[in-house]
């Protein structure tokens, strides 16, 4: 089951063109909820290109989208920053530094893969590996709060592993 | 005497007849036992079909008897030498005022002696709990070691965008949601007397751990820290909450009172230490930690020292849990991409896997008597609960429809409240 998600008129737009361009106009609906172009998992970390930005226009509650924010995407069973999540979080910083009186959540997700408890663990260390790469960019500790969702919301739908690449992040929500 | 020996070496025996047991060559252990159609009196033959059908499920759900069908005895039983240690049950469901009573009878085949008789009275509404009842007495009565046709499990159900709570009979009948968080409701675990669930939700937010007290029909907060508040299992004496919080900074095992009055904090590493359960004695915890690199499974006294690994084959090893009788571990390896459910040694030797290539088989949970193993897999599609023996045989699917996962397995009684003052608060 998919949690509900509001898809801005400009993310359906992206997407579409995105879906087009990758051919994946076949895929179930489920799965075209999800942003268009994983990033894939690093084998070494300095080689991989940061990643498209990938998009935050869709969260629960739509009053607490931060569109300026990127994911910071992680490889399976680890909570260090890799270098396309670097980029994204100090894209975010800037953003963060931009909009002073802007305070986040930090959402720590994993895979599907493993305990319920286990990625609740691991969720939140990748919260708190954001949100401290953040404060070493300078970013006031107390502007930012983590929570952990374990594998319990997942991004994308499916056991592939681009899902679980997907899923394996640091979301950030406008307080 | 009744001597179902490899199977209970240590039990007491309580009959003055001889009940032999085939091995067979897997090292799986059961008994013969002849089900003979029960009897129904004026107005009560459907029930005598209903009450048969589930005597029927619960002798083959034990792990205990391989149950084969026979007609209703006439006359006397005469000694089968030939069929020692085969067993024999008879019933006869007949009406009783305004409800109806139930006569279960088992005999020693090879002897022919009758070795337990007892008359249930129950309401119509009451045939699967009665034949539950009788399953665990007959067990009682044969190895000194009751069954677990009367308990419950609770697990995780997930419903279109949430995740409740739900408990059903040992056997995933009489399936009914207990939480009504509408948000995400997860690792349920039981009190030991068994009117009292644990788990987490993020009802208000922040992945918190609830008690849900049966007798009140409400959940009450119990830890509320910031960060994780998961993974909870009570304390054999039902004194304390294990569990996992993030207060620190990442994830460590705490002991907490059920009065809430006190935490005391485990383990003290920069990794993740969790998912922890207790030995029989209350003495030690078998927990996963992360701390060597990948997910292990070590153990632990309960004041936090004597910290060592247990797991020495296999990457990734999570979710242990001890057996009822000490002996063994349950837990849930990754290996070639899928998790499966190993049982070792509570010293960390003999791992044996006891389940095969069929999806990601996680979540093991011993049942209250130890001869069974409740399990979550996706072997099927999406996430249900199963059961099987020890040995991975018999393995029975529970939950169909929605996803269901996180099982946790009841006591076998309901006892007092530990201590009088502690309620649920916190």
């Amino acid at each position: 089951m998919s949690r509900p998600r509001i898809v801005t008129l400009a993310f359906a737009v992206i997407l579409a063109a995105a879906l087009a361009t990758l051919g994946c106009s076949s895929r179930k609906q489920v799965q075209t909820e999800t942003p268009p172009a994983p990033p894939p998992p690093t084998e070494t970390a300095d080689t991989t290109p940061p990643p498209p930005p990938p998009s935050t226009s869709e969260t629960t509650e739509p009053t607490e989208t931060a569109s300026g924010l990127q994911d910071a995407f992680f490889d399976y069973d680890e909570a260090a920053i890799r270098s396309d999540a670097r980029a994204a979080l100090e894209a975010n910083g800037r953003y963060l530094e931009r909009n002073a009186g802007r305070n986040i959540i930090v959402e720590g997700h994993c895979d599907e893969r493993g305990s319920v408890e286990y990625n609740l663990a691991l969720g939140e260390r990748r919260a708190r590996a954001a949100k401290d790469f953040l404060v070493s960019y300078g970013i006031a500790a107390n502007r930012m709060t983590t929570i952990s969702y374990g594998k319990e919301r997942p991004f994308a739908q499916g056991s592939s592993e681009e899902a679980w690449a997907q899923n394996r992040r640091a979301h950030f929500v406008s307080k | 005497m009744i001597a179902i020996l490899a199977l209970f070496p240590s039990t007491p025996a309580r009959t003055q007849t001889e009940v032999e047991t085939e091995i067979s060559a897997k090292g799986n252990v059961k008994s013969p036992l002849l089900l003979a159609r029960f009897r129904g009196g004026s107005g009560a033959e459907s029930f005598a079909n209903g009450a048969r059908d589930v005597a029927r499920h619960d002798f083959e759900l034990s792990g205990v008897f391989s149950v084969h069908d026979v007609e209703a005895l006439e006359g006397k039983l005469q000694p089968d030498p030939a069929q020692q240690g085969t067993v024999r049950v008879e019933g006869i469901v007949e009406t009783s005022g305004s409800g109806l009573r139930f006569t279960g009878t088992v005999y020693d085949v090879g002897t022919g002696e009758q070795v337990f008789q007892r008359l249930y009275p129950f309401a119509r509404t009451e045939l699967r709990s009665t034949m539950h009842r009788f399953n665990d007495d007959v067990l009682e009565a044969l190895t000194g070691d009751r069954g677990i046709a009367e308990t419950k499990i609770a697990f995780v159900r997930h419903s279109g965008k949430f995740k409740e709570v739900w408990i059903s009979d040992y056997d995933g009948e009489n399936a009914r949601q207990l939480t009504h968080d509408r948000s995400i409701a997860l690792s349920p675990a039981w009190a030991p007397w068994g009117t009292e669930v644990a788990f987490t939700t993020y009802k208000r937010g922040n992945p918190d751990l609830y008690l849900f007290d049966f007798s009140r029909g409400a959940s009450f907060p119990f830890s509320t820290r910031p960060g994780l508040n998961t993974a909870p299992v009570y304390s054999p004496d039902g004194k304390w909450i294990a569990c996992t919080l993030t207060r620190d900074g990442n994830a460590e095992i705490y002991l907490i009172s059920r009065d809430a009055q006190t935490a005391r904090r485990l383990t003290r590493n920069q990794r993740i230490d969790s998912s922890p359960s207790f030995s029989p004695t209350g003495r030690e915890l078998v927990f996963t930690s992360d701390r060597s690199g990948s997910p292990q499974v070590y153990v632990m006294d309960t004041e936090g020292s004597n910290q060592r690994l247990l797991t020495l084959e296999g990457k990734y090893n999570d979710s242990p849990q001890w057996s009822p009788k000490g002996d063994k571990i349950v837990y849930a390896s990754r290996h070639d991409a899928i998790f499966d459910v190993i049982v070792m040694d509570a010293n960390g030797r003999n791992p044996v896997q006891i389940t095969f290539q069929a999806g990601h088989n996680e979540n093991p949970r011993w049942s209250a008597d130890g001869r069974k193993i409740y399990f979550s897999s996706s072997r099927s599609g999406r996430r249900q609960l199963y059961m099987m023996n020890t040995d991975g045989s018999d393995v029975t699917q529970l939950t169909r429809g929605e996803e269901s996962f996180n099982p946790a397995t009841g006591p076998r009684s309901r006892r007092r409240v530990p201590t009088a003052k502690a309620a649920g608060s916190g």
